[in-house]
């Protein structure tokens, strides 16, 4: 069973072997619908800000100082949205960042507006930044609107995947093995539609 | 590194200054054990950056930067899901041209497919099994 959990920890974990010494950060968040009212637009991004500055060997000057800065004021002040956005332009420009938000059908509506235009001024800032999205199909149009021009949709509804996986196994056990070698086998699995429930 | 992992708790950042890239692992360590040895006998200054002999700084404060970005954590999230994940389920996805694309960015200009949209209604998948 692929739940978008699965799919969106496998990608980071694809990401993270990646970025394994080379200058490039992973960071990642999950939506919950029993958390949405912590899950603000500035605690989403800044989460994720948080585990670039965290990957960096020093924290970039303009988050030092905005952190200096706030401790003036009386108890210090959380960072605002257009604070974190800025720091997102920061650190995204030092080094390509991946974000990969799972879940994004589990923000409030409201917020998820808020999420994605914030998102889109990272993009435009820093176009070396890549961001993986998984959510049900409903929002799509939404984040296509929001983040124009530069999103791919790919269908993870758990079937095809599944289908291939199921089928591999039952050509592996198959009783006679001469009959398959591995260029029929590969024949065969690309005679799966991308699109299963159009077969 | 299990030493940095476990000074990084503490609020200490070891910052190297590329040392331990022509030394061994070992001399790397011992380096460390040396800076975490210094940093405890100079508790006086722990609040404030300290250079350790021009080989290592010291950066104390950052844990409070980043507890104050966010007080979220999604990182034990990630660790929990990765800890259920059924091998390599959904491998067949880092395999598509879509991912493929996106991770490198290649096919046209680099903000072109900035974003990869996933979509999926969870739940369909075993129901379909059955029916092979």
């Amino acid at each position: 069973m692929l739940t978008s959990y699965d799919v969106s920890s496998l990608v980071i974990d694809r990401l993270c072997e990646r970025a394994r010494g080379r200058n490039i950060a992973v960071a990642c968040f999950y939506f919950d619908f029993a958390s949405q009212k912590d899950q603000s637009p500035a605690s989403v991004l800044g989460a994720l800000l948080k585990q670039a500055v965290n990957g960096m060997e020093r924290v970039p000057e303009g988050i030092a100082q905005a952190y200096e800065n706030q401790k003036k004021a009386i108890g210090g002040l959380r960072p605002q949205l257009t604070d974190i956005v800025k720091m997102l332009q920061i650190t995204s420009s030092e080094k390509p960042t991946f974000i990969c938000i799972d879940a994004l059908d589990e923000c409030v509506p409201g917020n998820r507006v808020r999420l994605l235009d914030s998102l889109n001024q990272v993009l435009r800032e820093s176009p070396g930044t890549r961001v993986f999205v998984t959510g049900r199909p409903q929002i799509g149009p939404e984040i296509r609107r929001r983040l124009a021009g530069k999103i791919t949709t790919l269908s993870i509804s758990p079937k095809r995947g599944d289908i291939i996986r199921f089928l591999h196994t039952r050509l592996d056990e198959d009783t006679d093995p001469d009959a398959m070698d591995s260029r029929l086998e590969a024949y065969i699995l690309k005679g799966i539609p991308k699109d299963v429930s159009a077969m | 590194m299990r030493l940095n992992a476990f000074l990084q708790r503490l609020g200490i950042f070891l910052v190297d200054d590329q040392t331990h890239h022509s030394s061994s692992t070992a001399q790397y360590l011992n380096h460390q054990k040396q800076t975490m040895s210094q940093y405890f006998s100079n508790n006086t200054n722990t609040l404030n950056t300290i250079n350790v002999s021009n080989k290592f700084i010291i950066a104390d404060g950052r844990s409070d930067i980043l507890a104050w970005l966010s007080p979220l954590d999604p990182t034990l999230r990630h660790h929990d899901t990765r800890d259920r994940r059924v091998e390599n389920i959904g491998e067949w996805l880092l395999q598509t041209e879509e991912f493929i694309g996106w991770h490198t960015g290649s096919g046209g200009s680099e903000s072109d497919n900035a974003v990869l949209f996933c979509e999926g209604n969870p739940g369909v998948g075993k129901t379909f099994i059955r029916l092979i």
